[in-house]
């Protein structure tokens, strides 16, 4: 039969599943889902050539194929290998997986600054989720990070190199979407950057999307910069008639309350936007993927421009998800129980007044050793029968 | 005194002239070779067992025979002169002193492959070399070797030089071919390999410049002759750059039956360590591969003598071996630290390093902080530990082989020199001032005996 599809079957971790041959290991592993997927942070599907920089997907392939069923000797980048028929691969059920992808994260935390808490991407961000899942909880590496100026490029965007992971994703959509390369990659080794050519501007309608594709907190939307925490504002999907032919004019808008702080594009389950069919009207074709023009993304910051169609799908484990849903149950406050309703004052209740020592004294200035006198509740107490109330304890 | 094919005639007044290598009969092979069928040159490279000499040893007329031949796609080949290994400067003195030799392998190599337009890749640091090269090709192509209808064979060859811009990287093959294209030298992700999607994703082959000089005694000869030299696997001469603690520190021609011993010691080579100093260790082929100590260099661990071949260099593994590499000899006399030594290495590597993928471009920075630490006294013994740790996440693990050429010499230092780091990181102080000195690398290893 001439219009029989030929599929090729590959076995990772023990689940078998039949692909289309030119599949990669990854994409294979991403149709089975779960923990079988193994993380990607430089490898883009939406993008051509990205990939097989990062060594975080890392696999081992025991079985080449049923023609060569020879293991692979190195572990090999599922995001760049294709798999053959009979492959079998391993990812978390190997060690030797493990281990090295235990090294790639650690090899990409050891410069970056771990500034999450005041990182715009925080929530959102891949590195964050792989150092969760694959990384260590302390860290070997005792020497100064390295570190980058911040670097505005473009009215829209800014660069903070210090957070850069190196992973070439904007860099392809510098010269797959938008009409003329705008940036690369300067230098070499550890100190190679990302920028633009004497830090010239990037101008370009679709220049935002490499906001989108950025894993880390690298390329951060200034009209966004520490304007709110991602998991403090609700996402619903909206869309709009986009005059540009290449823009989907499909989003997800950031909101809290009506005001709309963010746009962005729509992402699918692996952190990358969303694919659409391609606009009729649309010769090229490029808006298969869901990229977003600039106009979309910066100057459409109200309600009244977006049609909304509803919440955007979050995963259960993301923390964007957190406090969104009916039905939440709050845990017990373990305290307040088992103190049997009395009320602890603890140092870190703030009061005007200070509940631990005498209101009268202030400690710094004593020229002496402290001592009891100088912690009684008042100056009422001090002396004899006022024993310290200060713990709240009933006066026996 | 061993047979030499290559340099035979390096010491030729003008050598570097077309008049004078084609009196001392060049060129003969392109005669030869173009009343062949490009098939029997890949067969008698084939049955020479010509090795690349590059590094990695891999057999030429094999990856000749890789070569796809999509109907209407032009095929190339690259000569790659990127010679930036520290260490090997082999290349660099065939090219100088007789450019011709190069020029004329690439026109049998490239009638072999069909391919029209060869390039030399140079590293830019050769400027000089390119102005030779460039009037070698000239003079072929005066005289009729180059161009249109080479010797009325209907066969067309241009070769170009392309200047690389001083990045080591460039000497690996894929990133090699990058920058040939006119772009960011990084590595591409094989497969494909160049063989079927190289330049301008054209079937190319890359070799040495070496390895496509040796192609000429090989038609000349035949390449059942060249096999004759050498032992086993390791046939024909190879071009070895000694340097370091030598007398006699140069590119010497070997047939690869003389031992490590005789190369070091005998007058014909590298005359001895100079100063009355004692063989403390030596990397036997070029920076990246695993350094080992004077009783493992001269004898294997079976008790063996060394020789100065691939198989030989190689015996034992990474464990006791090392390997054969780009022909790089670097001897350590016992004055020299190899804590030191080490941190060099790492700190060229870190240079080097493309930055595209995260081990290496992470990790050799990590490497190199650690070993100046240790250098400077102040390392902890946990650091060499953790310094192994790193190598061994490194190694294997990264697109390109730089990656674990950065990783081979810290792991071969730490497996044969630990005991030295360790006195480094207890003498903080003294090892500021002297050295471990030779300490008991000289000393005959034990070699057990089966029951």
């Amino acid at each position: 039969m001439a219009d029989e599809i030929k599929t090729f079957k590959v076995t990772i971790d023990n689940i078998t599943i039949d692909v289309a041959p030119g599949t990669t290991i990854l994409n294979a592993a991403r149709q089975i889902g779960g923990d079988v997927t193994p993380p990607a942070m430089c490898y883009y599907s939406k993008l051509e050539g990205s990939g097989g920089k990062c060594r975080t997907c890392l696999v081992e392939v025991a079985a080449g194929s049923i023609a060569d069923p020879r293991p692979m000797p190195k572990l090999m980048a599922s995001c760049r290998t294709t798999v053959m028929d009979g492959m079998v691969v391993k990812n978390i059920t190997s060690e030797k997986v493990i281990d090295a992808r235990n090294g790639v994260v650690e090899f990409l935390l050891i410069n970056h600054p771990l500034d999450c808490p005041i990182c715009d991407q925080a929530g959102e961000c891949h590195l964050q989720d792989l150092g969760y899942d694959h990384g260590k909880a302390g860290t070997r590496y005792e020497f100064k990070r390295r570190t980058f100026e911040k670097e505005d490029i473009g009215p829209y965007i800014q660069l903070h190199m210090t957070r850069c992971i190196l992973c070439y994703r904007c860099t392809y959509v510098a010269d797959q979407i938008t009409d003329k390369r705008v940036h690369g990659i300067l230098d070499r080794g550890d100190h190679a950057e990302i920028s633009t050519y004497i830090s010239k501007a990037i101008d370009n309608d679709f220049s935002g999307n490499m906001i989108d594709v950025c894993p880390v907190g690298a390329l951060t939307d200034k009209t966004f910069r520490f304007k709110n925490r991602v998991w403090f504002t609700k996402p619903v999907d909206a869309h709009r008639a986009c005059e540009n032919p290449k823009c989907c004019g499909k989003a997800t808008l950031w909101l809290r309350g009506d005001e709309v702080f963010r746009v962005t594009a729509r992402k699918d389950e692996w952190g990358e936007v969303q694919s659409y069919d391609a606009r009729p009207d649309d010769p090229v074709g490029r808006g298969k993927t869901g990229w977003i023009c600039n106009t979309c993304r910066f100057d459409k910051k109200k309600t009244s421009d977006w049609t909304i169609e509803g919440l955007t799908a979050i995963s259960r484990h993301s923390v964007i998800g957190a406090n969104k849903y009916a039905g939440l149950e709050m845990p017990n406050d373990t305290i307040k129980k088992v103190l049997n309703g009395r009320d602890p004052k603890l140092l870190m209740n703030i009061h005007n007044v200070s509940g631990v020592n005498n209101p009268n004294i202030h400690l710094s200035e004593i020229d002496r050793p402290s001592h009891k006198e100088d912690f009684a509740k008042s100056g009422e107490f001090v002396k004899g029968e006022g024993e310290s109330t200060q713990w709240g304890l009933p006066k026996e | 005194m061993s047979r030499k094919l290559l340099l035979e005639k390096a010491h030729v007044e003008n050598i570097r002239l077309y008049d004078v290598y084609r009196r001392e009969g060049g060129y003969r092979s392109v005669e030869k070779a173009f009343k062949m069928a490009p098939a029997d040159i890949v067969e008698e490279v084939k049955k020479s067992g010509l090795r690349g000499r590059g590094g990695a040893g891999f057999p030429t007329g094999l990856k000749w025979s890789f070569i796809a031949k999509p109907e209407g796609v032009p095929r190339h080949l690259v000569v790659n002169a990127d010679e930036s290994e520290p260490g090997t400067f082999k290349d660099r003195y065939l090219m100088e002193f007789i450019p011709h030799i190069l020029i004329e392998g690439m026109i049998v190599s490239s009638f072999a492959l069909g391919s029209n337009v060869s390039y030399i890749y140079i590293r830019g640091e050769y400027h000089w070399i390119v102005d030779i090269l460039e009037q070698a090709i000239a003079e072929a192509k005066h005289h009729g070797f180059l161009g249109k209808n080479i010797l009325g064979s209907g066969f067309d060859c241009e070769i170009y030089v392309h200047r690389g811009a001083g990045a080591y990287i460039c000497g690996e093959e894929t990133a090699l071919i990058e920058s040939l294209e006119g772009k960011r030298g990084n590595p591409r992700i094989k497969p494909p390999f160049p063989a079927v999607k190289g330049a301008w994703e054209r079937p190319t082959v890359v070799n040495n410049v070496e390895t496509i000089a040796a192609v000429v005694p090989i038609i000349n000869d035949g390449g059942e002759e060249y096999a004759k030299i050498g032992v086993g696997k390791s046939t024909g001469t190879k071009l070895m750059s000694a340097c370091g603690n030598l007398n006699k520190p140069g590119v010497y021609e070997i047939d690869m039956t003389i031992s490590v011993e005789e190369f070091i010691f005998s007058d014909e080579y590298c005359g001895g360590i100079p100063n009355g100093r004692k063989l403390k260790a030596c990397i036997p082929g070029g920076s990246s591969v695993p350094i080992l100590p004077a009783n493992l260099l001269l004898t294997t661990a079976k008790g063996e003598k060394r020789l100065m071949n691939y198989e030989s260099l190689s015996d034992g593994g990474f464990a006791t071996g090392s390997m054969m590499g780009s022909g790089g000899f670097i001897v350590l006399d016992d004055n020299q630290c190899v804590v030191k030594h080490t941190y060099t290495l790492a700190r060229f590597y870190r240079h080097e390093s493309c930055g595209q993928c995260s081990p290496c471009r992470e990790g050799t920075g990590w490497m190199e902080k650690i070993l100046l630490n240790i250098e400077n006294g102040k390392g902890k013994l946990s650091d060499i530990d953790l310094l192994w740790d790193i190598q061994r996440k490194i190694e294997g693990n990264t697109i390109c082989p730089l990656g674990d050429a950065a990783a081979w010499p810290v792991a071969a230092a730490i497996r044969h020199f630990r005991d030295e780091f360790e006195w480094h990181v207890k003498n903080p102080v003294e090892c500021l001032t002297s050295n471990y000195g030779l300490a008991h690398y000289a000393d005959p290893i034990h070699i057990p005996v089966v029951a």
